[in-house]
Protein backbone atom coordinates (compact mmCIF):
# COMPACT_ATOMS: atom_id res chain seq x y z
CA UNK A 1 0.00 0.00 0.00
CA UNK A 2 2.92 2.41 0.73
CA UNK A 3 3.96 2.43 -2.82
CA UNK A 4 0.58 3.60 -3.78
CA UNK A 5 0.57 5.98 -1.70
CA UNK A 6 4.32 7.28 -3.03
CA UNK A 7 2.52 6.96 -6.57
CA UNK A 8 -0.41 9.36 -5.42
CA UNK A 9 1.74 11.71 -4.03
CA UNK A 10 4.26 11.75 -7.10
CA UNK A 11 1.32 12.31 -9.52
CA UNK A 12 -0.25 14.98 -7.15
CA UNK A 13 3.27 16.70 -7.20
CA UNK A 14 3.52 16.57 -11.30
CA UNK A 15 0.02 18.16 -11.34
CA UNK A 16 1.27 20.75 -9.28
CA UNK A 17 4.60 21.49 -11.42
CA UNK A 18 2.02 21.84 -14.55
CA UNK A 19 -0.11 24.21 -12.96
CA UNK A 20 1.40 27.36 -14.15
CA UNK A 21 1.45 26.45 -17.54
CA UNK A 22 -1.95 25.75 -17.52
CA UNK A 23 -3.08 28.42 -15.75
CA UNK A 24 -1.62 30.79 -18.23
CA UNK A 25 -2.69 28.84 -20.80
CA UNK A 26 -6.42 29.44 -19.38
CA UNK A 27 -6.02 32.66 -18.93
CA UNK A 28 -4.60 34.33 -21.89
CA UNK A 29 -5.52 31.57 -24.76
CA UNK A 30 -8.50 29.58 -23.55
CA UNK A 31 -10.31 32.26 -21.60
CA UNK A 32 -10.09 34.59 -24.12
CA UNK A 33 -11.21 32.41 -26.96
CA UNK A 34 -14.55 31.68 -25.08
CA UNK A 35 -14.82 35.50 -24.26
CA UNK A 36 -14.33 36.29 -28.40
CA UNK A 37 -18.00 33.99 -28.24
CA UNK A 38 -19.63 36.14 -25.80
CA UNK A 39 -17.93 39.56 -27.42
CA UNK A 40 -19.54 38.19 -30.73
CA UNK A 41 -23.00 38.61 -29.65
CA UNK A 42 -22.92 42.07 -28.02
CA UNK A 43 -22.29 45.76 -29.32
CA UNK A 44 -18.80 46.20 -27.57
CA UNK A 45 -16.73 48.95 -28.59
CA UNK A 46 -13.42 50.76 -27.73
CA UNK A 47 -14.68 53.92 -27.13
CA UNK A 48 -18.16 55.32 -27.32
CA UNK A 49 -21.57 54.68 -25.41
CA UNK A 50 -21.33 51.34 -26.85
CA UNK A 51 -18.03 50.45 -24.37
CA UNK A 52 -19.59 51.83 -21.33
CA UNK A 53 -23.01 49.47 -21.38
CA UNK A 54 -22.48 47.08 -24.05
CA UNK A 55 -25.86 45.21 -25.02
CA UNK A 56 -26.68 42.18 -26.09
CA UNK A 57 -27.69 42.42 -29.73
CA UNK A 58 -28.19 38.60 -31.05
CA UNK A 59 -27.36 37.15 -34.16
CA UNK A 60 -26.96 40.75 -35.60
CA UNK A 61 -23.21 40.93 -35.86
CA UNK A 62 -23.39 37.94 -37.83
CA UNK A 63 -26.02 39.26 -40.13
CA UNK A 64 -24.02 41.95 -40.26
CA UNK A 65 -20.85 40.03 -41.20
CA UNK A 66 -22.73 38.17 -43.71
CA UNK A 67 -23.56 41.16 -45.67
CA UNK A 68 -20.58 42.97 -45.39
CA UNK A 69 -18.65 42.98 -48.86
CA UNK A 70 -15.09 43.84 -47.07
CA UNK A 71 -15.64 40.75 -44.86
CA UNK A 72 -15.84 38.81 -47.81
CA UNK A 73 -13.05 40.52 -49.88
CA UNK A 74 -10.80 39.55 -46.53
CA UNK A 75 -11.77 35.83 -46.94
CA UNK A 76 -11.11 35.86 -50.85
CA UNK A 77 -7.84 38.08 -49.93
CA UNK A 78 -6.69 35.05 -47.16
CA UNK A 79 -7.54 32.54 -49.79
CA UNK A 80 -5.60 33.81 -52.55
CA UNK A 81 -2.69 34.71 -49.83
CA UNK A 82 -2.57 31.03 -48.80
CA UNK A 83 -3.42 29.37 -51.97
CA UNK A 84 -0.22 31.14 -53.90
CA UNK A 85 2.13 31.74 -51.10
CA UNK A 86 2.02 28.17 -48.94
CA UNK A 87 0.25 25.52 -51.47
CA UNK A 88 2.13 26.93 -54.70
CA UNK A 89 4.90 29.49 -54.21
CA UNK A 90 6.85 27.60 -51.13
CA UNK A 91 5.75 24.23 -51.95
CA UNK A 92 7.46 24.69 -55.50
CA UNK A 93 10.54 26.72 -54.65
CA UNK A 94 10.95 24.36 -51.35
CA UNK A 95 10.62 20.95 -53.12
CA UNK A 96 12.86 22.04 -55.73
CA UNK A 97 15.57 23.73 -53.50
CA UNK A 98 14.73 20.36 -51.35
CA UNK A 99 15.28 17.79 -54.42
CA UNK A 100 18.78 19.87 -55.53
CA UNK A 101 19.77 19.70 -52.28
CA UNK A 102 20.42 15.89 -51.86
CA UNK A 103 23.27 16.15 -54.33
CA UNK A 104 26.62 16.47 -53.59
CA UNK A 105 27.40 19.49 -54.81
CA UNK A 106 30.08 22.39 -53.45
CA UNK A 107 28.71 24.96 -52.01
CA UNK A 108 25.40 22.95 -50.18
CA UNK A 109 25.38 24.25 -46.72
CA UNK A 110 26.24 28.04 -48.47
CA UNK A 111 23.06 27.43 -50.51
CA UNK A 112 20.97 25.78 -47.21
CA UNK A 113 22.08 28.43 -45.08
CA UNK A 114 21.00 31.49 -47.41
CA UNK A 115 17.65 29.83 -47.99
CA UNK A 116 16.99 29.46 -44.30
CA UNK A 117 17.83 33.54 -43.87
CA UNK A 118 14.39 34.83 -44.63
CA UNK A 119 12.53 33.18 -42.09
CA UNK A 120 14.83 34.24 -39.50
CA UNK A 121 14.11 37.54 -40.07
CA UNK A 122 11.48 39.22 -38.07
CA UNK A 123 8.29 40.06 -39.57
CA UNK A 124 8.80 44.09 -39.44
CA UNK A 125 12.13 43.81 -40.84
CA UNK A 126 11.42 41.88 -43.74
CA UNK A 127 8.34 43.72 -44.57
CA UNK A 128 10.93 47.12 -44.11
CA UNK A 129 13.12 45.25 -46.97
CA UNK A 130 10.78 44.37 -48.97
CA UNK A 131 9.03 47.98 -49.31
CA UNK A 132 12.80 48.81 -50.51
CA UNK A 133 13.09 45.81 -53.07
CA UNK A 134 9.23 46.23 -54.55
CA UNK A 135 8.94 50.53 -54.63
CA UNK A 136 8.11 52.62 -57.10
CA UNK A 137 10.88 54.47 -59.46
CA UNK A 138 13.18 52.92 -61.77
CA UNK A 139 15.87 52.56 -59.38
CA UNK A 140 14.31 49.93 -57.25
CA UNK A 141 15.28 46.43 -57.01
CA UNK A 142 12.58 44.56 -58.84
CA UNK A 143 12.31 47.36 -61.33
CA UNK A 144 16.08 47.61 -62.09
CA UNK A 145 15.72 43.67 -62.40
CA UNK A 146 12.26 43.57 -65.09
CA UNK A 147 13.40 46.52 -66.85
CA UNK A 148 16.94 44.21 -67.58
CA UNK A 149 14.45 41.93 -69.59
CA UNK A 150 12.94 44.77 -71.34
CA UNK A 151 9.58 44.71 -69.57
CA UNK A 152 7.75 47.47 -67.71
CA UNK A 153 8.66 48.75 -64.55
CA UNK A 154 5.62 49.62 -62.38
CA UNK A 155 4.68 51.11 -58.37
CA UNK A 156 5.20 47.16 -57.70
CA UNK A 157 2.73 47.41 -54.19
CA UNK A 158 0.35 49.73 -56.07
CA UNK A 159 -0.10 47.99 -58.92
CA UNK A 160 0.02 44.05 -57.93
CA UNK A 161 -0.42 44.49 -54.39
CA UNK A 162 -1.67 40.74 -53.63
CA UNK A 163 0.95 39.25 -56.23
CA UNK A 164 4.11 40.98 -54.13
CA UNK A 165 2.48 39.64 -50.73
CA UNK A 166 2.18 36.19 -52.21
CA UNK A 167 6.16 36.69 -53.70
CA UNK A 168 7.45 37.66 -49.96
CA UNK A 169 5.65 35.91 -47.98
CA UNK A 170 6.95 32.62 -50.60
CA UNK A 171 10.56 34.56 -50.23
CA UNK A 172 9.44 34.30 -46.21
CA UNK A 173 8.57 30.12 -46.34
CA UNK A 174 10.72 28.54 -48.85
CA UNK A 175 12.81 27.84 -46.03
CA UNK A 176 9.53 25.93 -44.28
CA UNK A 177 8.71 23.61 -46.94
CA UNK A 178 12.21 22.90 -47.39
CA UNK A 179 13.27 21.36 -44.17
CA UNK A 180 9.99 19.46 -44.20
CA UNK A 181 10.64 18.05 -47.78
CA UNK A 182 13.91 17.38 -47.16
CA UNK A 183 12.94 14.82 -43.97
CA UNK A 184 10.37 13.23 -46.17
CA UNK A 185 12.73 12.71 -48.88
CA UNK A 186 15.60 11.32 -46.79
CA UNK A 187 12.73 8.37 -45.81
CA UNK A 188 12.78 7.08 -49.71
CA UNK A 189 14.94 4.09 -49.54
CA UNK A 190 17.54 4.63 -52.32
CA UNK A 191 17.79 1.59 -53.76
CA UNK A 192 14.03 1.75 -55.53
CA UNK A 193 15.88 4.58 -57.33
CA UNK A 194 18.80 2.54 -58.13
CA UNK A 195 16.25 -0.43 -59.23
CA UNK A 196 14.39 2.30 -61.75
CA UNK A 197 17.21 3.22 -63.12
CA UNK A 198 18.39 -0.01 -63.92
CA UNK A 199 14.80 -0.34 -65.48
CA UNK A 200 15.43 2.37 -67.43
CA UNK A 201 13.18 4.99 -66.06
CA UNK A 202 14.02 8.94 -67.07
CA UNK A 203 14.46 11.04 -64.14
CA UNK A 204 10.40 12.54 -65.14
CA UNK A 205 8.96 9.37 -64.52
CA UNK A 206 10.97 8.34 -61.44
CA UNK A 207 9.87 11.65 -59.65
CA UNK A 208 6.26 10.80 -61.07
CA UNK A 209 6.33 7.38 -59.94
CA UNK A 210 8.19 7.44 -57.45
CA UNK A 211 9.25 11.11 -55.25
CA UNK A 212 5.73 12.13 -55.31
CA UNK A 213 3.22 8.99 -54.10
CA UNK A 214 5.93 8.28 -51.68
CA UNK A 215 6.03 11.80 -50.73
CA UNK A 216 2.30 12.01 -50.51
CA UNK A 217 1.96 11.93 -46.31
CA UNK A 218 4.63 14.66 -45.94
CA UNK A 219 3.25 16.86 -48.60
CA UNK A 220 -0.08 16.63 -46.57
CA UNK A 221 1.47 17.53 -43.85
CA UNK A 222 3.19 20.63 -45.18
CA UNK A 223 0.72 21.38 -46.74
CA UNK A 224 -1.67 21.37 -43.50
CA UNK A 225 0.88 22.96 -41.28
CA UNK A 226 1.92 25.88 -44.13
CA UNK A 227 -2.03 26.61 -44.52
CA UNK A 228 -2.71 27.26 -40.72
CA UNK A 229 0.60 29.36 -40.09
CA UNK A 230 0.08 31.34 -43.62
CA UNK A 231 -3.42 32.20 -42.22
CA UNK A 232 -1.83 33.10 -39.09
CA UNK A 233 0.34 35.78 -40.85
CA UNK A 234 0.15 39.43 -39.69
CA UNK A 235 3.19 41.93 -39.28
CA UNK A 236 4.72 41.18 -42.69
CA UNK A 237 1.93 42.01 -44.22
CA UNK A 238 0.80 45.29 -42.19
CA UNK A 239 4.44 46.40 -41.88
CA UNK A 240 4.16 46.09 -45.96
CA UNK A 241 0.98 47.48 -46.95
CA UNK A 242 -0.90 47.67 -43.88
CA UNK A 243 -4.38 46.04 -46.12
CA UNK A 244 -4.18 48.52 -48.59
CA UNK A 245 -4.62 50.28 -51.02
CA UNK A 246 -8.07 50.04 -51.17
CA UNK A 247 -8.63 46.70 -49.71
CA UNK A 248 -6.46 44.66 -51.88
CA UNK A 249 -4.30 43.01 -49.13
CA UNK A 250 -6.45 42.98 -46.14
CA UNK A 251 -5.94 39.49 -44.79
CA UNK A 252 -8.33 38.01 -42.65
CA UNK A 253 -6.26 39.04 -39.96
CA UNK A 254 -5.83 42.81 -40.72
CA UNK A 255 -8.95 43.11 -41.00
CA UNK A 256 -9.98 41.75 -37.67
CA UNK A 257 -7.04 44.14 -36.34
CA UNK A 258 -8.70 47.06 -38.22
CA UNK A 259 -12.09 46.91 -37.15
CA UNK A 260 -10.97 45.93 -33.72
CA UNK A 261 -8.56 48.91 -32.96
CA UNK A 262 -8.94 51.13 -36.03
CA UNK A 263 -12.93 51.03 -35.97
CA UNK A 264 -13.17 49.83 -32.43
CA UNK A 265 -15.99 47.60 -33.17
CA UNK A 266 -15.24 44.85 -30.65
CA UNK A 267 -18.26 42.72 -30.93
CA UNK A 268 -18.09 42.97 -35.08
CA UNK A 269 -14.36 41.98 -34.49
CA UNK A 270 -15.13 39.25 -32.41
CA UNK A 271 -17.27 37.91 -34.76
CA UNK A 272 -14.93 38.03 -37.25
CA UNK A 273 -12.66 35.99 -34.92
CA UNK A 274 -15.02 33.10 -33.97
CA UNK A 275 -15.13 32.20 -37.68
CA UNK A 276 -11.11 32.19 -37.83
CA UNK A 277 -10.90 30.36 -34.80
CA UNK A 278 -13.13 27.68 -36.00
CA UNK A 279 -11.75 27.88 -39.77
CA UNK A 280 -8.71 26.94 -38.05
CA UNK A 281 -9.75 24.73 -35.60
CA UNK A 282 -11.36 22.38 -38.60
CA UNK A 283 -7.58 22.32 -39.96
CA UNK A 284 -6.05 21.67 -36.28
CA UNK A 285 -8.37 18.27 -36.76
CA UNK A 286 -7.59 17.60 -39.50
CA UNK A 287 -3.64 18.34 -39.16
CA UNK A 288 -3.63 16.43 -35.70
CA UNK A 289 -4.85 12.77 -37.32
CA UNK A 290 -2.52 13.59 -40.73
CA UNK A 291 0.33 13.80 -39.06
CA UNK A 292 -0.92 11.05 -36.77
CA UNK A 293 1.24 12.72 -33.28
CA UNK A 294 2.31 10.38 -31.00
CA UNK A 295 1.39 11.10 -27.61
CA UNK B 1 30.29 -0.36 -58.94
CA UNK B 2 30.87 -0.69 -62.71
CA UNK B 3 32.19 1.96 -64.68
CA UNK B 4 29.17 3.68 -65.54
CA UNK B 5 28.01 4.22 -69.01
CA UNK B 6 28.60 7.42 -70.94
CA UNK B 7 24.90 8.26 -70.94
CA UNK B 8 24.54 7.92 -67.36
CA UNK B 9 27.50 10.39 -66.26
CA UNK B 10 26.40 12.93 -68.53
CA UNK B 11 23.15 12.62 -66.86
CA UNK B 12 24.74 13.23 -63.33
CA UNK B 13 26.51 16.11 -65.03
CA UNK B 14 23.21 17.64 -66.39
CA UNK B 15 21.08 17.13 -63.25
CA UNK B 16 24.39 18.75 -61.28
CA UNK B 17 24.19 22.13 -63.63
CA UNK B 18 20.61 21.84 -63.34
CA UNK B 19 20.72 21.93 -59.04
CA UNK B 20 23.44 24.43 -59.14
CA UNK B 21 21.40 26.95 -61.61
CA UNK B 22 17.79 26.46 -59.26
CA UNK B 23 19.66 27.00 -56.36
CA UNK B 24 21.81 29.94 -57.13
CA UNK B 25 18.18 31.61 -58.40
CA UNK B 26 16.62 30.37 -55.21
CA UNK B 27 19.58 31.99 -53.37
CA UNK B 28 19.82 35.23 -54.61
CA UNK B 29 16.10 35.48 -54.33
CA UNK B 30 16.34 34.90 -50.40
CA UNK B 31 19.47 37.26 -50.26
CA UNK B 32 18.90 40.23 -51.76
CA UNK B 33 16.69 42.36 -49.17
CA UNK B 34 19.75 41.32 -46.74
CA UNK B 35 21.99 42.51 -49.13
CA UNK B 36 20.35 45.57 -49.09
CA UNK B 37 20.38 46.24 -45.13
CA UNK B 38 23.80 45.69 -44.51
CA UNK B 39 25.37 47.67 -47.17
CA UNK B 40 22.88 50.87 -46.84
CA UNK B 41 23.48 50.85 -43.20
CA UNK B 42 27.22 51.81 -43.98
CA UNK B 43 25.75 54.17 -46.92
CA UNK B 44 26.56 57.47 -45.68
CA UNK B 45 23.25 58.32 -48.06
CA UNK B 46 21.51 55.47 -47.83
CA UNK B 47 18.30 55.27 -50.19
CA UNK B 48 15.48 53.26 -50.33
CA UNK B 49 17.09 51.25 -53.58
CA UNK B 50 19.91 49.24 -53.79
CA UNK B 51 23.46 50.65 -54.67
CA UNK B 52 26.97 50.71 -53.85
CA UNK B 53 28.28 53.34 -51.21
CA UNK B 54 30.39 56.18 -51.77
CA UNK B 55 31.79 56.76 -48.23
CA UNK B 56 31.37 53.61 -45.52
CA UNK B 57 30.10 55.06 -42.53
CA UNK B 58 29.63 53.87 -38.84
CA UNK B 59 27.41 56.82 -38.43
CA UNK B 60 24.27 55.51 -39.02
CA UNK B 61 24.55 53.42 -35.93
CA UNK B 62 25.61 56.10 -33.88
CA UNK B 63 22.23 58.11 -34.93
CA UNK B 64 19.89 55.28 -33.61
CA UNK B 65 21.69 55.50 -30.08
CA UNK B 66 21.73 59.34 -30.34
CA UNK B 67 18.80 60.17 -32.35
CA UNK B 68 15.95 57.73 -31.51
CA UNK B 69 15.82 56.09 -28.78
CA UNK B 70 17.74 53.24 -29.99
CA UNK B 71 18.95 51.93 -26.96
CA UNK B 72 15.83 52.35 -24.90
CA UNK B 73 14.18 50.12 -27.81
CA UNK B 74 16.92 47.27 -27.43
CA UNK B 75 16.78 47.76 -23.25
CA UNK B 76 12.89 46.93 -23.61
CA UNK B 77 13.20 43.98 -26.40
CA UNK B 78 15.84 42.66 -24.54
CA UNK B 79 14.62 43.17 -21.41
CA UNK B 80 10.56 41.68 -22.18
CA UNK B 81 12.00 38.64 -24.26
CA UNK B 82 14.49 37.69 -22.17
CA UNK B 83 12.32 37.32 -19.00
CA UNK B 84 9.56 36.01 -21.34
CA UNK B 85 12.03 33.35 -22.71
CA UNK B 86 13.11 32.38 -19.27
CA UNK B 87 9.88 32.04 -18.08
CA UNK B 88 8.77 29.78 -20.64
CA UNK B 89 12.41 27.85 -20.00
CA UNK B 90 11.36 27.14 -16.46
CA UNK B 91 7.51 26.24 -17.23
CA UNK B 92 7.69 24.59 -20.01
CA UNK B 93 10.55 22.19 -18.33
CA UNK B 94 8.34 21.91 -15.21
CA UNK B 95 5.43 20.99 -17.24
CA UNK B 96 6.92 19.28 -20.15
CA UNK B 97 8.11 16.40 -17.54
CA UNK B 98 5.09 16.30 -16.05
CA UNK B 99 3.32 15.71 -19.54
CA UNK B 100 5.90 13.06 -19.74
CA UNK B 101 5.67 11.38 -16.68
CA UNK B 102 2.19 11.18 -15.21
CA UNK B 103 -0.42 8.38 -16.33
CA UNK B 104 -3.17 10.85 -15.36
CA UNK B 105 -6.42 11.03 -17.03
CA UNK B 106 -5.88 14.44 -18.20
CA UNK B 107 -3.05 13.95 -20.05
CA UNK B 108 -4.15 12.86 -23.60
CA UNK B 109 -6.90 16.06 -23.13
CA UNK B 110 -4.07 18.17 -22.50
CA UNK B 111 -1.75 17.45 -25.53
CA UNK B 112 -4.88 17.49 -27.38
CA UNK B 113 -5.70 20.63 -26.46
CA UNK B 114 -1.91 22.26 -26.62
CA UNK B 115 -2.00 20.76 -30.53
CA UNK B 116 -5.34 22.74 -31.14
CA UNK B 117 -3.81 25.80 -29.25
CA UNK B 118 -1.17 25.97 -31.52
CA UNK B 119 -3.15 26.24 -34.42
CA UNK B 120 -5.23 28.91 -33.12
CA UNK B 121 -3.84 32.59 -34.59
CA UNK B 122 -2.42 35.06 -32.59
CA UNK B 123 -3.98 37.80 -34.72
CA UNK B 124 -7.61 36.11 -33.80
CA UNK B 125 -6.66 35.70 -30.09
CA UNK B 126 -5.45 39.95 -30.24
CA UNK B 127 -9.23 41.28 -29.48
CA UNK B 128 -10.47 39.28 -26.46
CA UNK B 129 -7.42 38.98 -25.13
CA UNK B 130 -7.14 42.74 -25.13
CA UNK B 131 -10.53 43.20 -23.30
CA UNK B 132 -9.55 40.74 -20.66
CA UNK B 133 -6.36 42.67 -19.91
CA UNK B 134 -7.92 45.58 -20.08
CA UNK B 135 -10.07 44.67 -17.52
CA UNK B 136 -7.29 43.43 -15.28
CA UNK B 137 -5.53 46.13 -15.95
CA UNK B 138 -8.53 48.71 -14.59
CA UNK B 139 -8.94 46.38 -11.62
CA UNK B 140 -4.83 46.15 -10.45
CA UNK B 141 -5.59 50.19 -11.49
CA UNK B 142 -7.98 50.43 -8.67
CA UNK B 143 -6.35 48.85 -6.10
CA UNK B 144 -3.18 50.15 -6.41
CA UNK B 145 -4.18 53.84 -6.60
CA UNK B 146 -5.47 54.42 -3.17
CA UNK B 147 -2.38 53.23 -1.91
CA UNK B 148 -0.05 54.87 -3.98
CA UNK B 149 -1.52 58.08 -5.13
CA UNK B 150 0.29 59.24 -8.25
CA UNK B 151 2.76 56.96 -7.94
CA UNK B 152 0.66 54.52 -9.24
CA UNK B 153 1.28 55.15 -12.92
CA UNK B 154 4.82 54.53 -12.33
CA UNK B 155 4.58 51.19 -10.68
CA UNK B 156 2.09 50.27 -13.62
CA UNK B 157 4.61 50.53 -16.10
CA UNK B 158 6.10 47.37 -14.49
CA UNK B 159 3.18 45.45 -13.45
CA UNK B 160 0.17 47.09 -15.68
CA UNK B 161 -1.59 44.16 -18.23
CA UNK B 162 -1.84 47.08 -20.57
CA UNK B 163 0.96 49.48 -21.61
CA UNK B 164 2.98 47.72 -18.73
CA UNK B 165 6.23 45.03 -19.21
CA UNK B 166 4.06 42.25 -16.47
CA UNK B 167 1.26 42.04 -19.11
CA UNK B 168 3.54 41.82 -22.43
CA UNK B 169 5.81 39.29 -20.78
CA UNK B 170 2.99 37.31 -19.59
CA UNK B 171 0.89 36.76 -22.72
CA UNK B 172 4.41 36.60 -24.87
CA UNK B 173 5.38 33.59 -22.92
CA UNK B 174 1.98 32.02 -22.56
CA UNK B 175 1.98 32.05 -26.72
CA UNK B 176 5.18 30.37 -26.58
CA UNK B 177 4.06 27.35 -24.13
CA UNK B 178 2.61 25.18 -26.12
CA UNK B 179 5.30 25.10 -28.44
CA UNK B 180 7.71 24.84 -25.87
CA UNK B 181 5.85 22.26 -23.94
CA UNK B 182 5.78 19.55 -26.50
CA UNK B 183 9.52 20.04 -27.03
CA UNK B 184 10.29 19.28 -23.52
CA UNK B 185 7.21 16.21 -23.57
CA UNK B 186 9.38 15.01 -26.09
CA UNK B 187 12.24 15.41 -24.95
CA UNK B 188 11.14 14.02 -21.21
CA UNK B 189 10.20 10.89 -23.00
CA UNK B 190 13.32 10.19 -24.87
CA UNK B 191 14.86 10.04 -21.43
CA UNK B 192 15.62 6.95 -19.44
CA UNK B 193 13.36 7.28 -16.45
CA UNK B 194 16.40 5.20 -14.33
CA UNK B 195 17.89 7.66 -12.72
CA UNK B 196 15.32 9.44 -11.37
CA UNK B 197 13.98 6.43 -10.12
CA UNK B 198 17.25 5.54 -8.46
CA UNK B 199 17.30 9.18 -6.91
CA UNK B 200 13.80 8.29 -5.59
CA UNK B 201 14.88 5.08 -4.03
CA UNK B 202 17.37 7.08 -2.70
CA UNK B 203 14.52 9.21 -0.41
CA UNK B 204 15.29 12.41 -2.48
CA UNK B 205 12.90 14.93 -2.68
CA UNK B 206 10.92 16.41 -5.95
CA UNK B 207 13.11 19.30 -5.61
CA UNK B 208 16.71 17.69 -5.01
CA UNK B 209 15.30 14.82 -8.04
CA UNK B 210 14.89 18.40 -10.32
CA UNK B 211 17.88 20.51 -9.37
CA UNK B 212 20.15 17.56 -9.17
CA UNK B 213 19.41 14.77 -11.46
CA UNK B 214 16.45 16.46 -14.24
CA UNK B 215 18.44 19.82 -14.91
CA UNK B 216 21.25 18.78 -15.75
CA UNK B 217 19.53 16.00 -18.00
CA UNK B 218 17.02 18.04 -19.55
CA UNK B 219 19.67 20.98 -20.88
CA UNK B 220 19.86 20.46 -24.65
CA UNK B 221 16.23 19.95 -24.48
CA UNK B 222 15.86 23.55 -22.61
CA UNK B 223 18.11 24.69 -24.67
CA UNK B 224 15.66 23.96 -27.88
CA UNK B 225 12.64 25.51 -26.10
CA UNK B 226 14.15 28.54 -25.23
CA UNK B 227 15.71 28.92 -28.44
CA UNK B 228 12.57 28.60 -30.13
CA UNK B 229 10.94 30.60 -27.46
CA UNK B 230 13.56 33.62 -28.06
CA UNK B 231 12.98 33.69 -31.78
CA UNK B 232 8.99 33.54 -32.09
CA UNK B 233 9.39 36.32 -28.78
CA UNK B 234 11.79 38.51 -30.53
CA UNK B 235 10.11 38.24 -33.63
CA UNK B 236 6.62 39.07 -32.65
CA UNK B 237 5.22 42.47 -33.63
CA UNK B 238 1.22 42.43 -33.12
CA UNK B 239 1.78 41.92 -29.42
CA UNK B 240 3.74 45.01 -28.44
CA UNK B 241 1.58 46.93 -31.20
CA UNK B 242 -1.44 46.27 -29.00
CA UNK B 243 -0.69 46.02 -25.95
CA UNK B 244 2.51 48.94 -25.44
CA UNK B 245 1.79 52.63 -25.90
CA UNK B 246 3.92 54.68 -23.75
CA UNK B 247 7.01 55.88 -25.68
CA UNK B 248 9.74 54.66 -22.91
CA UNK B 249 8.39 51.22 -22.92
CA UNK B 250 8.12 50.77 -27.07
CA UNK B 251 10.25 47.69 -28.36
CA UNK B 252 12.47 47.54 -31.46
CA UNK B 253 10.08 45.92 -33.93
CA UNK B 254 7.81 49.27 -32.71
CA UNK B 255 10.59 51.63 -32.97
CA UNK B 256 11.37 50.56 -36.53
CA UNK B 257 8.02 50.51 -37.30
CA UNK B 258 6.71 53.88 -36.49
CA UNK B 259 10.17 55.36 -37.44
CA UNK B 260 9.43 54.01 -40.96
CA UNK B 261 5.81 55.41 -40.64
CA UNK B 262 7.09 59.42 -40.53
CA UNK B 263 7.70 59.41 -44.17
CA UNK B 264 8.41 63.24 -44.24
CA UNK B 265 11.59 62.34 -42.45
CA UNK B 266 13.15 59.10 -43.54
CA UNK B 267 16.22 58.71 -42.75
CA UNK B 268 17.26 55.32 -44.51
CA UNK B 269 20.88 55.11 -43.14
CA UNK B 270 19.28 54.85 -39.93
CA UNK B 271 16.14 52.59 -39.95
CA UNK B 272 18.73 50.36 -41.96
CA UNK B 273 20.61 50.58 -39.33
CA UNK B 274 17.86 49.63 -36.25
CA UNK B 275 17.08 46.87 -38.51
CA UNK B 276 20.31 45.38 -38.67
CA UNK B 277 20.37 45.42 -34.90
CA UNK B 278 16.83 43.83 -34.50
CA UNK B 279 17.95 41.53 -36.89
CA UNK B 280 21.36 40.24 -35.74
CA UNK B 281 19.84 38.25 -32.63
CA UNK B 282 17.25 36.36 -34.78
CA UNK B 283 19.89 35.31 -37.13
CA UNK B 284 22.11 34.36 -34.34
CA UNK B 285 19.48 32.43 -32.62
CA UNK B 286 18.49 30.66 -35.52
CA UNK B 287 21.90 29.88 -35.99
CA UNK B 288 21.78 27.94 -32.67
CA UNK B 289 18.81 26.00 -33.43
CA UNK B 290 19.01 24.94 -37.30
CA UNK B 291 19.83 21.47 -35.35
CA UNK B 292 16.38 21.46 -34.00
CA UNK B 293 14.18 22.63 -37.34
CA UNK B 294 13.50 19.25 -38.43
CA UNK B 295 11.71 17.69 -35.38
CA UNK B 296 10.44 20.89 -34.49
CA UNK B 297 8.60 21.47 -38.08
CA UNK B 298 7.34 17.66 -38.14
CA UNK B 299 6.63 17.87 -34.44
CA UNK B 300 4.56 21.01 -34.57
CA UNK B 301 2.43 23.67 -36.29
CA UNK B 302 4.53 27.12 -36.94
CA UNK B 303 7.82 28.22 -37.22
Amino acid sequence: MAKTLQERRAERQLMIVLLPSLLLLVAFVIYPAIYSVYLSFTNEALTGAAARAPRFVGWRNYTRLFNDAKFWNALFVTFVFVLGAAIIGQFVLGLVSAIALRRRLVFRTVFSSIILLPNAAPEVVAGFMWISMLAGGDHATLSRFVFFFGLPTADWLQVFPLAMIIVVNTWRGIATAMILLTAGLSTIPQEIYEAARMDGATPAQMFRRITLPLMMPTILLYMLISTVSTIAVFGLVYALTRGGPGGATELISIYIYNQSFTAYQLGYGAAVVVIALLVSLLLGIAYARAAKVEI
Amino acid sequence: MSVAPPGESANRLRGDLMAYASLSLISIFCAIPFFWLLIASFDSNAQLFLRWPETWTFANYLRVFTKEDGAKWLFNSLFVVGVATFLVMVLSGLGGYALSRTRAWWKLPFLYAILLIRVLPSTALVVPLYKFLLTLNNAEGALLRPIFGSATRDIMRWTGFIDGYLGLILVLATMQLPLSLWIMKTFFDDLPRDYEEAALMDGATMIQRIRRVLIPLALPGLAASGLFAFMSAWGDFLLPLILLSSPELQTLPLGLFRAFLRINEIDYGLLTALAFIYLVPAVVAFGFARRFLVQTFSGGVKG
